[in-house]
């Protein structure tokens, strides 16, 4: 039996390296191409000149992105390519990944060394940027045998925020640089108290009294407005996990992210450039006394029928949220912010909404790699891909094209320039955010000619956190991970929503936590961090 | 059984030459009929099995040529490195208690109740409404356990589930489902009881049909009751198939059913006491991680130990009754 | 024996007691409709207006009933009729290859005088528990094999269960006696002969059980096209309504990390009650199908007997 077994798998490796082989065999001529495209680089000396110039040969990008909704991309194509081929001398092939199936797709595609010459990446996807960056699926752009940007991504460089440079930094498998050219979209985060004010007013309060109190005094209000609407009216609608992030200012500390957040910085609540009340240090935040405080203050809240018992439900919490919200079913809620939202909110709703931010506007390494584009180490022409993505993100007439279709056929534009869409658009609709630089679009019908100038005012002057940048890497405490990931799933929800008494709960979960190396992984967050700002000098 | 058709056919050498020659045709013939499967297996199966080395390695893309294979030729041996997450939670001894005992539990009690849902069904006397049960008892197989979680959920829902309001008619304080763990062994056997007997049903009914009716009669004749018919008619024809249902599950028994154990109880953390299985742990350890020599891992420990089972097992039977086992 | 049993045999081979059956027919039957209440609740929420679910969640009595989900579901028109055909074909095709390389394949398991007997069960037995994992699948299906975009994509990579060639043979194994292959074998019938002529009209109920949980698979599957198809003009009818799903899932569970525009992107996406309605269209054409193979499985006394 044994011998079989042995054989069997000798079998097949060999077969399976075998076929290695004739991919290998198949792929020969890339290497070709490459150097062809490197002596083109190299015969035109000037490097200005290269990105606008048009390369000799022929080739064909494969993108692969997230969120779209297309279902009859020929006449959109059909003009880009025809643009790109005089440019640069290219054909797209867009890979239109879907909500849901990307992450699977995309993952499957970079693991097994697929020709798709760019990817949609960032912070939350399964092929997430950090680390896969580090474990060599994408090209470093700024590498310095073969600076990509510096030959054909200046225009990038120029027009995107210094922000977004810095949070795409990060020490990957190619030593530390810049591994995936971002979207400019809402780059900044800012957590809001989602006031429905129609019935704020009805009990007699105003938006200035939710400006004024905070979490542990929305009680009375609250208390007034549970009496009025009855039993079964919640009216504080909350997502545990932002909840305690908004009343506790801890932020996600990129690399942690996703893992119900084990790991947590402070930030200044007044002035997020600054140090918070801890320092620059990683804590972990389930053995802060704002924590217990949070805690306890959600239970009595939770016991006093504000919450409603279906948020410490994980799988129905966020469906049931959207509808509630969607309804008017609550009175306070939690929202990250993004410019305009009240307006839009009010609108989609159907009541009159306020935001009432906790923080000012912050860019954080999460919120910096919301959306980006990397180039795989598997791609024949990262050279062609990156001249790509520098036309993408710096010409208005190519983003416009891709991302709203054909004038004429998905949109028109109005008087004052704004875009209104036709019945085709429903049959094109790529992820605005998830393509790249969105402030290259005209405007759409309502948002006004000079959205963009406001746009950008409102995220180019958001202030940085002070460990921008930063990412945890968690190779070295990959085991403890594992065990704690399944440690906070257990408790950090019903904590947080109150679902549970924190008396007798938070003692257990922190014992459990350090019993499964919770001490460790902070250690090694820190002395990271430590090296980290050594690294930019502070 | 060659040698007693040639014992049976005649005994002369030439008879025996013929009797070669038509072994080797009849083997080559049985050779072409596995052939298909076998190339099929060896494509889809054998090869990609090389991956399993993945297990054991570092898993990094080999930048200078990036294609799966050269990443794992490539990749840093790390030995048992990726397997230690399995073992060093606080809670792996709890998961493990968990996933052995729902699986003992359930394979005992499938074997009982379908060969017992099969034979009551079988002495239906209106074949209609056998029929009828038969493709009502299917449907459970259609519903994803998404769908199923839904319908649990409108029973339990702490502030609309039909037996919360139930209780609370009754004046009763209502249990609060999802955060209280000692009502879910209940809870998630009959969920997978009512998913999988339909299935399981179904075999043994097939296999009860399939028996040779000439063996009925023959015990009839004897005098023998309907009851007793079953039991040395019905029974020993069906064991066969137990048996082998039963080295299939044990095969299985470090494996979960992760909808079952993920979305009916809508992954709610405070019932992991008794909801947290193998399957459920790996997931949510390695869920933002993408570490595909970990996960590897996990599945080559869950399929090696099921198989060491299922080679005791198959020995243990082989020795009582060669005619049951597997191999 | 009296003469009224023997006529009592003869029309029923001997029942248990009628009290016993009225038993049976209690735990039989409820079990049977247990099992079909949770897809009465799916009808239930197909029927519901969004509102309704909006407000209460998933009831057994919604505020207000709505056919919209079944019009947008017609109106989806083209994309449904295409992925209705897409599932038939791909079931059907699929299943009469599967059973016959199934059947073969498993016949020469049964065949104790095959020389290489045990070593093609453990081989096909061992890719049960042992796989390589999804990405080395994957890159064989789609780079060696080219399974990608096509038909075979979905039809192919679940040509071969060996968990349904280890049930078959059992079933051989039961219903098949030993003097039947002999006898043929010195009438002199071939292989196949034996096994197309003899084996196979005797092995009904098991051939239509394996068949029934092939094509099930078939229809019931959406990961195959999920991998290896992106051409909308190959969506099966289940993976339609799992692209659905996964969106929505996806959505809400992001929605604090893709932002505001989650809620909007959620509004554009098909309600529940539709994506239940499509359940109903999806669980419907199979549970029709099933008496054809029933026919076989429960057919009481009228195959069985091979003396002759």
């Amino acid at each position: 039996m044994k011998k079989v077994l042995a054989t069997l798998l000798t079998c097949g490796l060999l077969i399976g390296s075998l076929a290695g082989c004739g991919e290998q065999a198949s792929v020969a001529p890339a290497p070709e191409t490459k150097t062809e495209a490197t002596v083109t680089e190299s015969t035109e000396a000037a490097p200005e000149a290269t990105s606008s110039d048009r390369p000799a040969d022929h080739v064909t990008l494969k993108m692969y992105l997230e969120g779209s909704n297309v279902t009859d991309d020929t006449a959109v194509l059909e003009k880009v390519n025809e643009y790109l081929d005089e440019k640069l001398n290219v054909t797209l092939e867009p890979i239109w990944g879907t909500w849901g199936d990307f992450d699977q797709g995309a993952v499957l595609s970079l693991q097994g060394g697929e020709d798709v010459d760019i990817y949609f990446t960032c912070s939350w996807t399964l092929n997430e940027y950090n680390q896969f960056a580090r474990d060599g699926y994408y090209v470093r752009l700024d590498d310095p045998d073969n600076n990509l940007i510096e030959k054909y991504g200046q225009d990038i460089l120029n027009l995107l925020p210094e922000v977004l440079i810095k949070g795409s930094t990060i020490e990957g498998a190619n030593g530390y640089g810049i591994y995936a050219v971002n979207g400019y979209k809402d780059i900044a985060c800012q957590n809001c108290w989602d006031v429905n004010v129609d019935l704020l007013k009805k009990y007699g309060y105003t938006v200035e009294d939710i400006e004024k109190a905070d979490y542990f005094t929305f009680g009375d209000i609250l208390a007034k407005v549970k009496e009025g609407e009855g039993e079964n009216f919640y009216p504080l609608l909350i997502e545990g996990a932002v909840l305690e992030r908004m009343v506790d200012n801890s932020i996600i500390v990129a690399g942690d992210s996703g893992s119900n957040n084990l790991l947590s910085y402070y930030i200044n609540p007044k002035k997020t450039s600054d140090e918070g009340a801890y320092g620059n240090v990683i804590l972990n935040k389930f053995a802060t006394d704002e924590f217990k405080k949070f805690c306890e203050k959600t239970r009595e809240y939770y016991l006093a029928g504000y919450i409603d018992p279906d948020m410490a439900n994980p799988d129905k919490a966020n469906d049931v949220r959207a509808n509630k919200q969607l309804t008017g079913q609550y009175l306070i809620g939690t929202q990250s912010y993004s410019l305009g939202y009240e307006i839009q909110a009010s609108t989609e709703r159907g009541f009159e909404v306020a935001m009432v931010p906790t923080t000012p506007a912050y860019v954080d390494t999460t919120s910096s790699q919301g959306a980006m584009m990397a180039i795989s180490t598997a791609s024949k022409n990262p050279d062609r891909a990156m001249m790509f993505l520098n036309l993408l993100n710096t010409d208005p007439y190519l983003f416009t094209l891709l991302d709203f279709g054909v004038e004429g056929i998905h949109y028109n534009l109005n008087e004052i320039g704004e875009v209104e869409f036709t019945a085709e658009r429903d049959n094109y609709m790529p992820w605005t955010n998830g393509l790249g630089n969105v402030t290259l679009l005209p405007p759409q019908k309502g948002q006004g000619a000079d959205f963009w100038e406001g746009f950008k005012a409102y995220y180019g002057n958001a202030d940085e956190i002070p460990i921008l940048g930063y990412t945890f890497n968690p190779e070295n405490v990959e085991n403890e991970f594992a065990a704690l990931a399944n440690v906070a799933a257990e408790y950090v929800l019903p904590l947080c929503t109150g679902a549970v008494d924190p008396d007798e709960k938070i003692p257990e979960f922190l014992a459990k936590l350090e019993a499964n190396g919770m001490q460790k992984v902070v250690d090694e967050a820190n002395s990271q961090l430590q090296s980290f700002l050594a690294s930019q000098g502070k | 059984m060659g040698a007693t058709i040639a014992k049976t056919v005649g005994g002369d050498s030439s008879a025996k030459s013929n009797n070669k020659r038509k072994n080797r045709k009849k083997t080559l013939m049985l050779l072409t009929m596995v052939a298909p499967t076998a190339l099929w297996l060896i494509l889809l199966r054998y090869i990609p099995m090389a991956g399993i080395v993945i297990a054991f390695k570092k898993y990094k893309v080999y930048t200078p040529k990036p294609s799966l294979v050269n990443n794992i030729i490539n990749s840093k041996w790390v030995g048992l490195g990726n397997f230690k997450f399995l073992f060093t939670s606080s809670d792996t001894l709890l998961v493990l208690r968990n996933t052995v005992g729902y699986n003992l539990l359930w394979i005992a009690l499938g074997v009982i109740i379908s060969v017992s849902f099969a034979i009551m069904i079988n002495e239906i006397t209106s074949k209609f409404v056998a029929k009828t049960y038969q493709t009502m008892m299917f449907f459970p197989f259609f519903l994803s356990w998404v769908v199923v979680s839904y319908f649990v959920m409108a029973l339990l829902d702490p502030t609309s589930g039909l037996i919360v309001k139930a209780q609370i008619a009754r004046g009763l304080t209502p249990t609060e489902w999802y955060h209280d763990y000692k009502p879910w062994p209940v809870i998630l056997t009959i969920c997978n009881l009512w998913k999988n007997m339909g299935y399981q049903t179904i075999l043994y009914l097939a296999a009860i049909t399939g028996i040779d009716k000439s063996q009925y009669e023959a015990a009839a004749i004897d005098g023998a009751s309907k009851w007793q018919q079953i039991w040395y008619v019905t029974i020993p024809n069906l064991r066969n198939m137990v048996i082998i249902l039963l080295i299939m599950d044990i095969g299985k028994i470090f494996n979960s059913d992760f909808g079952l154990f993920y979305s009916v109880p809508q992954n709610s953390g405070t019932i992991f006491r008794t909801t947290q299985v193998l399957d459920t742990y790996v997931y949510r350890a390695l869920m933002n991680s993408q570490n595909i020599g970990m996960s590897t891992a996990a599945s080559l420990f869950q399929n090696a130990v099921g198989f060491v089972l299922i080679m005791i097992t198959n020995t243990m039977i082989r020795k009582i009754d060669p005619d049951s086992a597997l191999f | 024996m009296s003469t009224n049993n023997k006529k009592q045999k003869r029309n029923r081979l001997q029942s248990v007691s009628i009290p016993t059956e009225i038993i049976f027919h209690l735990i039989i039957g409820g079990f049977a409709i247990a099992c079909i209440l949770p897809f009465i609740f799916v009808i239930i929420i197909s029927f519901s207006s969004e509102e309704s679910i909006r407000m209460i969640g998933y009831s057994f009595k919604p505020i207000k009933w709505s056919t919209d989900a079944y019009k947008f579901v017609f109106e989806m028109g083209g994309q449904l009729w295409r992925s209705y055909f897409n599932s038939f074909f791909v079931s059907v095709v699929g299943t009469l290859i599967s059973i016959t390389m199934c059947v073969m394949y498993a016949y020469a398991l049964f065949r104790r005088d095959f020389k290489y007997r045990k070593f093609f069960t453990f081989f096909a037995f061992f890719t049960m528990l042992f796989g390589g994992g999804l990405a080395p699948t994957y890159m064989v299906c789609k780079q060696m094999l080219s399974l990608s975009d096509n038909y075979a994509a979905l039809i192919v990579p679940a040509l071969v269960n060996p968990f349904f060639i280890i049930i078959m043979r059992t079933f051989l194994q039961t219903s098949v006696p030993e003097e039947l292959i002999e006898a043929a074998a010195i009438d002199g019938s071939g292989e196949y002969n034996t096994l197309f002529k003899i084996i196979i009209p005797i092995s009904k109920p098991g051939i239509a059980t394996v068949s029934l949980l092939t094509i099930i698979n078939y229809w019931n599957d959406w990961f195959l096209a999920m991998l290896y198809v992106r051409e909308p003009n190959l969506y099966p009818l289940q993976y339609l309504l799992m692209k659905m799903q996964n969106q929505v899932d996806f959505l809400i569970k992001n929605s604090s990390v893709i932002g505001v525009e989650a809620s909007k992107l959620l509004q554009d996406l098909p309600s529940t009650s539709l994506r239940m309605s499509l359940v109903v269209f999806i669980v419907v054409p199979i549970a029709c199908a099933y008496p054809f193979f029933q026919r076989y499985i429960i057919s009481g006394l009228t195959i069985g007997s091979v003396k002759g």
